[in-house]
């Protein structure tokens, strides 16, 4: 345990030293949410062209559920497969597979044929939404819905022979009580800019870690500390170690304080305030996976590279390079459908996911196990290969 | 500690067809400083790099006492100090702190790390400098630092690869003291170097290594015995071109430089009348050697190179 205090206390140290290094940890990752929570808010209100898939579900049978679906379709909206039951369209929902779900309850038909009444149970839609979908594109699905139940109210007054019009009969307000349900977010919050940005720029920053990893790794190299602590005894996996508990810490300071600038430098610049998860624990496990992820891709970079310049190219460019894929610098529901196919390669979608389902969508363990197990993975993965090549390179030179 | 024994140790790296060490024997007894002596690309760092086990894969056999190295180390695992060829530390920590990580990462805490922090500083003569970064103290400051974090769990084997590399003379002088001072209490040191002067200062024993192969190995005062009738001489002015187209016939002459020459003579008394013989020409004797030679001289004799190419 003192070998592995005095390896910590070396790091930190060091670390404390490189002042850009840690600025670079620091402050960019909060310049970019306070740059890109107000440069986007606007891309955030006015969604326009892109696919949002929904799906209707019928009470009643499935044909009503396929008309509607027809109706609905179009304009930025595709019709995807109906749920088997609720809480099949709940769980998609919070997933946001789809996006939208339409619960259609009984007799709807008939309903449209009454008056309008909030108290008629047949007159009563509920839209579940995926917390990740943007505002201003609900807004339009729900003017969509109310048309919809405009037209199909015509329609049907149209054949009840003498009907007589009442004023407001056809109010598209009143066409159908239309209740949407933010699957997943108890205080119902709708994800704002911040929302996005905050996690998103806080896993581009918790990731940069492999700049300092790297650097510092590179130099221990040129110097020949890392041989003279092997003439030393000292493993080199106990080496590894000892680096990875200084950079959890700095990556679970990054998350503090990140959270923080949502809370308190974005609002205070004219954005709006990030609204805090539920369940911190849940939180805690997606920052330590994504934590752990990037450490490992550092120490990768760290042994891979042979030159600063190198570990520069490789683990700057691959970062950034992973944070266009992985829809951290343009969100996933901006790119377009070809560009989604490839975002789930990058593992900062995976970490994104993580943050989502516990910042936006208030999620369970469940919604955050798939996406810590892949980081989770990922890290051992990169970990393993690190001390592989690490081997291999020492077998060829004495001074590894 | 006892005797490290080295037994037809070889090496090559993988894929390399050429072995860095081919079948190195030595005997390095305790108590004294045993030099280990070559040009550059010798083989001296492998060899070290083994013996410190950064480098694995080598044949043959190393034992101390009978006991092979790896089990001593097992047993003992900060039994063995490295003093490597670079400055081996952290540029941006100070020196203190360098000391304290080094130390604890080999085990020592408390008590026992502050005295030794303290003892190797003093013995290093770092004490003034322990709070400033090591990166910006001047070279021999830096090879100071690296001997001291060598010495940091007293260790009973220590190897010292090139350690004055890039110094300045008055360093260089500290440093070989330094180390000079380090002999006895059973401890094995190893001490390589390109320099001859050193080894021939401060060793007991001496290997000459080439091309991974030991070319002489044995107690430095024996090594350096010339039984060849070898008679160096510097004088005061160059020799007359007769006497030296004489002795190039009779004694095999070479110019080693301005009025110095080496001969092969047959006896003491030929060497005797070859003094004579320029004093008379006018060409007094400065400096004579006979019966002894220096490294630089026997390295050629075995490898009819200079030490320095």
């Amino acid at each position: 345990m003192h070998r592995l205090l005095a390896l910590w206390t070396k790091e930190w140290l060091a670390l404390a030293r490189d002042v850009h290094g840690l600025a670079v940890l620091f402050v960019m990752p909060a310049a970019f949410i306070a740059i890109m929570s107000l440069a986007l808010s606007d891309v955030f209100k006015d969604e326009s062209a892109r696919q949002t898939d929904f799906a209707v579900l019928a009470a009643d049978d499935s044909t009503l559920a396929e008309r509607l679906a027809r109706r609905l379709e179009g304009d930025g909206f595709r019709a995807a497969p109906a749920p088997v039951d609720e809480a099949a369209a709940r769980a998609g929902a919070r997933q946001g597979k789809p996006g939208l779900v339409l619960l259609v309850p009984r007799e709807f038909e008939r309903g449209l044929r009454e008056p309008p009444d909030r108290t008629n149970p047949s007159q009563a839609l509920t839209l579940l939404a995926d917390p990740a979908l943007p505002p201003a594109q609900l807004a339009v699905f729900q003017h969509r819905v109310l048309g919809m139940a405009l037209g199909l109210r015509v329609s049907a007054a149209a054949r009840i022979p003498g009907f007589a019009f009442e004023p407001g009969a056809f109010d598209l307000k009143r066409a159908a009580t239309l209740s949407i349900e933010v699957v997943g977010n108890s205080r119902a919050g709708r994800p704002s800019s911040v929302q996005q940005n905050v996690p998103a720029w806080l896993i581009f920053g918790m990731f940069f870690v492999v700049m300092p990893i790297s650097s510092l790794f590179i130099v221990e190299r040129r110097e020949g500390t890392i041989a003279r602590l092997a003439s030393q005894q000292v493993p080199f996996s106990l080496l590894l170690l000892g680096k990875v508990v200084p950079y959890f810490v700095i990556n679970l300071g990054q998350v503090v304080l990140m959270l923080l600038a949502g809370r308190t430098l974005v609002p205070w610049l004219g954005g709006e305030m990030l609204a805090l998860p539920a369940r911190w624990d849940l939180l805690a496990a997606v920052a330590a996976s994504t934590s752990l992820a990037a450490i490992s891709w550092g120490l990768l970079v760290a042994v891979c590279a042979r030159t600063m310049e190198q570990a520069t190219v490789i683990g700057g460019v691959g970062n950034i390079l992973a944070a266009a894929i992985g829809g951290i610098m343009v969100p996933r529901f901006v790119m377009a459908d070809t560009m989604q196919a490839w975002v789930d390669l990058s593992p900062m979608a995976w970490a994104l996911d993580g943050f989502h389902a516990v910042l936006l969508r208030q999620g369970d363990a469940a919604d955050v196990a798939a996406p810590c197990l892949k980081l989770l993975l990922l890290a051992a993965v990169l970990l393993a290969t690190a001390l592989w090549s690490h081997r291999r390179r020492r077998m060829r030179n004495p001074a590894p | 500690m006892g005797m490290l024994n080295v037994e037809a140790l070889s090496f090559r790296y993988p894929g390399s067809t050429e072995a860095v060490l081919d079948g190195v024997t030595l005997v390095i007894p305790d108590g004294g400083i045993f030099g280990l002596l070559g040009p550059n690309g010798a083989g001296k760092t492998t060899l070290i790099s083994v013996l410190a086990g950064q480098l694995h894969g080598a044949t043959g056999r190393i034992a101390v006492s009978g006991e092979p190295l790896d089990s001593v180390r097992r047993r003992r695992p900060h039994s063995l100090g490295l003093v490597p060829q670079e400055c081996a530390f952290y540029p941006m920590l100070t020196c203190l702190e360098n000391l304290r990580f080094f130390g604890g990462v080999q085990g020592l805490h408390g008590v026992r790390l502050r005295q030794r922090v303290e003892s190797v500083a003093g013995f290093a003569r770092i004490e003034g400098v322990l709070e400033r970064r090591a990166g910006q103290l001047s070279g021999g400051l830096k090879r100071r630092l690296n001997l001291a974090i060598g010495l940091l769990t007293e260790p009973d084997m220590l190897l010292l690869d090139e350690p004055t590399v890039g110094v300045d003379p008055q360093s260089r002088a500290f440093l070989l003291d330094s180390i000079r001072s380090l002999r006895g209490k059973g401890r094995i040191i190893l001490y390589t170097s390109h320099y001859m002067e050193e080894v021939q200062a401060i060793c007991d024993g001496v290997a000459i290594i080439d091309r991974g192969q030991v070319l002489v190995s044995g107690q430095l005062a024996e090594v350096l015995l010339d039984g060849s009738g070898l008679l160096t001489l510097r004088l005061r002015a160059p020799l007359p071109d007769a006497l030296a187209a004489d002795w190039r016939t009779r004694y095999a002459l070479r110019e080693e430089g301005v009025a110095r020459y080496t001969l092969r003579v047959p006896s003491a008394t030929a060497a005797a009348q070859a003094i004579e013989a320029a004093h008379v020409a006018g060409c007094e004797p400065v400096a004579i050697s006979y019966g002894q030679r220096d490294l630089e001289q026997l390295f050629m004799q075995l490898t009819n190179r200079s030490l320095r190419d």
